[in-house]
């Protein structure tokens, strides 16, 4: 194993604020990882532990076996050889981009193979004598990926890097990225917010809410087999089915047991396992999709649907295997 | 709990660095004085203390307390005076105004009480003027504590006029339009809405001016006025009575830390001030033509009084001087003054950055708070340094002179005390938080996220500073140096005391041709000291304005 976490936890504050708390989980060599979960939920402190920016109140990081971080030992970010790539860059801005590049890098003599090197793997080659500010933000982003690259890490830990960006180079740069990273072999783990960027390029996800790690799985599992309703609504907006809806679908729900439906898994359908009569209060087109305000009883929810009913009054239904049971 | 002991030995054990050790060891080393003064206060003054206590110190009390108050309201007058009006009201020469405003810093409060005197002697400049227009003027003595007060004031209001500026340049716009919407007018708005909201800013600089007036030793000697610091240097030198001079020191220190109580409880309040943020700039009114000029007058006074009608006064002195000067002399002492200033500020800018370095990468919390004593310097008076510094400085001297003639048979004089060793570390003690805050502040402005890439990067904590923070911080570390270096060719009460008898600054040469009553040989030292300073209070403004 590449990267071990036991038990780590991290307050603030004096112990007022708790960013981490007792989490455990282990990375591999040559794998992508993202760690997901809204602001404030501890996925920033996480990475910065793992770097070395800062130092848990409990808990262990062992790296290669080696412990690199704990309550009474701390290696310092210098020495753990983790590269980290920053939500701003953090491109030094005294410095062209070759000097930026090899600025990690001690041994001498092959310094201008690497930048070339670099330059190429980034598609970046011909900016070298560039300082940071006469580039892009994405170009910068492939530039402070090619720094952290170039001193050859085992581990890279990438902080938010897509949150500078619109959503089109978002999605370009996305590709780049993990096309350049899958070149290298290197283990990357993605800290990011957004759903979508962590199932496209992460071969496990990592799910963080309050400081607790929720579930560590790849990312179809996380997305068929969620452990919380908390997990499943990251990706999904999900609809909880209260008794007495699951009463007009005559199903017969379990005791302590909740339970919930994505949007787009109800469908206009009779043939559907369960299916109840249906009013539709209003409908709003959403581009992909219609957001549309079911009544059944007295309760009213929204749904998904990529076609707009024609009725008022419609039978409304769902399969058994897309119930989410918690 | 014994979990939790663990728990906090563990991390200390963990988190103490050579950083730590460094940050620890130069707070010890610099605040050696200071807490060398502070221990004193607990073990009594000398012989003579029970006569000052009776008759004299009630008298310094009264003295102080009266120039610090005069002082005060004066330095609130021209200080948020001039501030509002330059930056609400559009006059001719405004622009200008903005630093020539601040232009008396450059002139120590010492060497303007010497221009004042001779503008109102008797025979003096004015009663020369007048004469011009057979004009006589009747007796008007400035040398007296009123005078002193006056000369404090318009000598020290830029510290008001500053942060005041700071200040109503953040306010919105629309803080005074909802004052005026609510049927208040231009001038019941700044007596009702900005002069209250303002106060955090004013006492801010009225604090800077007390340390200042508590500082003077200069001034209020050629007045006769005697206060604390002259009381000071009494007991010291004239009742040859170093424990007196320390107790009294430690009483002025202790009234000091008051005011820097005083300080951080007002800065905390400020928090809650409204401030302007989101609104629109405060616009400048165009003032009607007819009264265009009253504005400039009125605002041009206090650059008038605080430094034009002094430096006038030193030319005039120093043509009439100019064919005595010898200059030799003068160009060994000018050089002098150079290089020790320039040593001093180096000195300083390279312990800040230390300190600086030192709590950064420090991982320890009560270490970074710790680290804070070094820099409580500038708000002792020199006088207070110099005793601190002199007497342990002479018990090292005593225990080297004995340690080379027991070990070494070689007989040594005093090493620390008797060279510009024991002044260029008192230099360091008081002004290193003039070197600390630029560079302090610079090195905000050098995002985190740089500092934090170069060490994932693999550098140290000084590879890091040396490649990265020290390119961006050049400026800071250039305006630290030039602060310094003008401060330390401006002190006075310091040098006087702990300077060796072969050392000679333009400011010692200043006093004591004041001293001697040949003042007009005085005014030539004291213009090359308003020349040296006047560049960087125009610095200090484009560094404030880039703020």
């Amino acid at each position: 194993m590449l990267l071990k976490i036991d038990h780590l936890s991290k307050h603030f504050d004096g112990g007022k604020v708790k960013a981490l708390n007792d989490v455990s989980l282990q990375l591999a060599s040559g794998k992508s990882y993202a760690i997901l979960g809204e602001s404030g939920s501890g996925k920033t402190t996480l990475a910065r532990l793992i770097a070395g920016l800062e130092s848990p109140d409990q808990g262990e990081i062992y790296l290669n076996d080696v412990l690199i971080g704990s309550e009474s030992h701390h290696v310092p970010v210098e020495k753990r050889a983790i590269g980290f790539v920053f939500q701003h860059y953090a491109l030094f801005p005294h410095l062209t981009i070759r000097e930026n590049i090899t600025y990690g890098i001690s041994n001498l003599g092959n310094k201008k193979q690497v930048v070339e090197e670099m330059l190429e793997l980034v598609n970046l080659e011909g900016y070298g004598a560039r300082y940071p500010h006469e580039l892009s933000g994405g170009q910068q982003q492939r530039v402070a990926l090619a720094r952290a690259l170039a001193t050859k890490p085992g581990l890279i830990i990438l902080d938010e890097p897509f949150s500078n960006l619109d959503s089109t180079l978002r999605v370009d740069l996305r590709t780049d990225i993990f096309g350049i990273l899958q070149k290298t072999g290197v283990c990357s783990v993605f800290i990011t917010h957004n759903s979508e960027d962590a199932m496209a390029i992460a071969d496990e996800i990592i799910v963080l809410s309050d400081g607790r790690l929720l579930q560590q799985a790849k990312p179809e599992i996380m997305y068929s087999s969620p452990t919380t309703p908390y997990v499943a609504r990251l990706f999904d907006p999900l609809i909880k089915l209260t008794s007495s809806l699951l009463e007009q679908f005559r199903y017969q729900p379990k005791p302590d047991a909740r339970y919930f439906l994505r949007t787009h898994h109800f469908s206009f359908d009779a043939t559907m396992d369960f299916h109840a009569k249906a009013s539709i209060r209003s409908s709003t087109f959403m581009g992909k999709h219609y957001q549309i305000e079911i009544a059944i009883g007295n309760d009213t929810f929204y749904v998904a649907s990529p076609q707009k009913p024609s009725e008022t009054q419609v039978e409304i239904g769902w399969m058994e295997k897309d119930l989410m049971v918690f | 709990m014994q979990r939790r002991l663990r728990q906090y030995a563990n991390r200390n054990r963990r988190d103490f660095n050579g950083w730590s050790f460094t940050a620890l060891a130069v707070t010890l080393f610099i605040g050696v004085p200071t807490i060398f003064i502070f221990v004193k206060l607990f073990s009594g003054p000398g012989e003579s203390w029970k006569h000052i206590a009776t008759y004299l110190l009630p008298g310094y009390l009264r003295n102080s307390l009266y120039l610090a108050l005069t002082t005060s309201f004066l330095t609130i007058c021209f200080g948020v005076g001039s501030a509002w009006l330059s930056t609400r009201y559009e006059f001719p020469m405004r622009k200008a105004f903005e630093w020539l405003l601040i232009l008396p810093l450059a002139i120590p409060s010492y060497i303007t009480a010497y221009a004042y005197a001779g503008i109102f002697d008797y025979g003096g400049s004015l009663a020369l003027l007048l004469r011009q227009f057979s004009l006589t003027m009747g007796k008007l003595d400035i040398m007296n504590i009123h005078g002193l007060a006056f000369v404090l004031g318009i000598s020290l209001y830029p510290y008001v006029y500053v942060a005041c500026r700071a200040f109503f340049l953040h306010q919105s716009q629309h803080l005074i339009e909802a004052s005026k919407a609510l049927g208040k007018g231009e001038t019941r708005s700044f007596f009702k809405l900005i002069l209250p909201i303002a106060r955090p800013a004013i006492v801010g600089g009225v604090i800077l001016v007390l340390m200042e007036v508590l500082n003077d030793y200069g001034a209020a000697k050629y007045y006769g006025v005697n206060t604390f610091t002259t009381g000071i240097f009494k007991s010291w030198f004239g009742y040859r009575e170093p424990e007196t001079a320390v107790y009294l020191s430690a009483l002025l220190l202790a009234i000091i830390f008051g005011l820097i109580l005083l300080e951080q409880w007002q800065r905390k309040r400020k928090k809650f001030v409204t401030e302007g943020k989101g609104g629109t700039a405060l616009k400048r009114i165009q003032i009607r033509k007819k009264y265009r000029l009253l504005f400039t007058a009125v605002v041009g006074l206090p650059v008038m009084l605080g430094f034009v009608f002094p430096v006038l006064q030193l030319v005039y002195w120093a043509s009439l001087a100019i064919k005595g000067i010898q200059w030799d002399q003068l160009y060994g002492v000018v050089l002098q003054s150079l290089l020790i200033a320039a040593l001093a500020a180096t000195c300083c800018v390279f312990f800040s950055v230390v300190l600086l370095l030192a709590g950064h990468s420090n991982r320890l919390r009560w270490v970074q708070q710790f680290s804070k004593v070094g820099v409580l310097g500038y708000a002792i008076p020199g006088a207070i340094i110099a005793v601190g510094v002199y007497i342990p400085g002479l018990y090292v001297d005593k225990w080297l002179i004995s340690v080379f003639k027991q070990f070494f048979s070689v007989k040594i004089g005093l090493l620390i005390t008797g060279t510009v060793i024991a002044l260029l570390y008192a230099y360091v003690v008081r002004f290193l938080a003039v070197a600390y805050n630029p560079i302090a502040s610079g090195k905000q402005k050098v995002p985190n996220g740089l500092i934090e890439a170069s060490k994932s990067l693999g550098k140290n904590t000084l590879s890091t500073f040396w490649n990265v923070e020290l390119p961006l911080l050049k400026p800071a570390l250039l305006g630290s140096f030039i602060l310094v270096f003008i401060d330390v060719m401006k002190e006075l009460p310091l040098t006087l005391i702990l300077k060796p008898y072969t050392v000679q600054t333009l400011a010692i040469e200043a006093y004591q041709y004041a001293s001697d009553e040949r003042i007009a040989e005085a005014a030539f030292p004291s213009l090359l000291i308003v020349a040296t300073g006047v560049l960087p209070v125009i610095f200090l403004n484009r560094l404030a304005r880039k703020d």
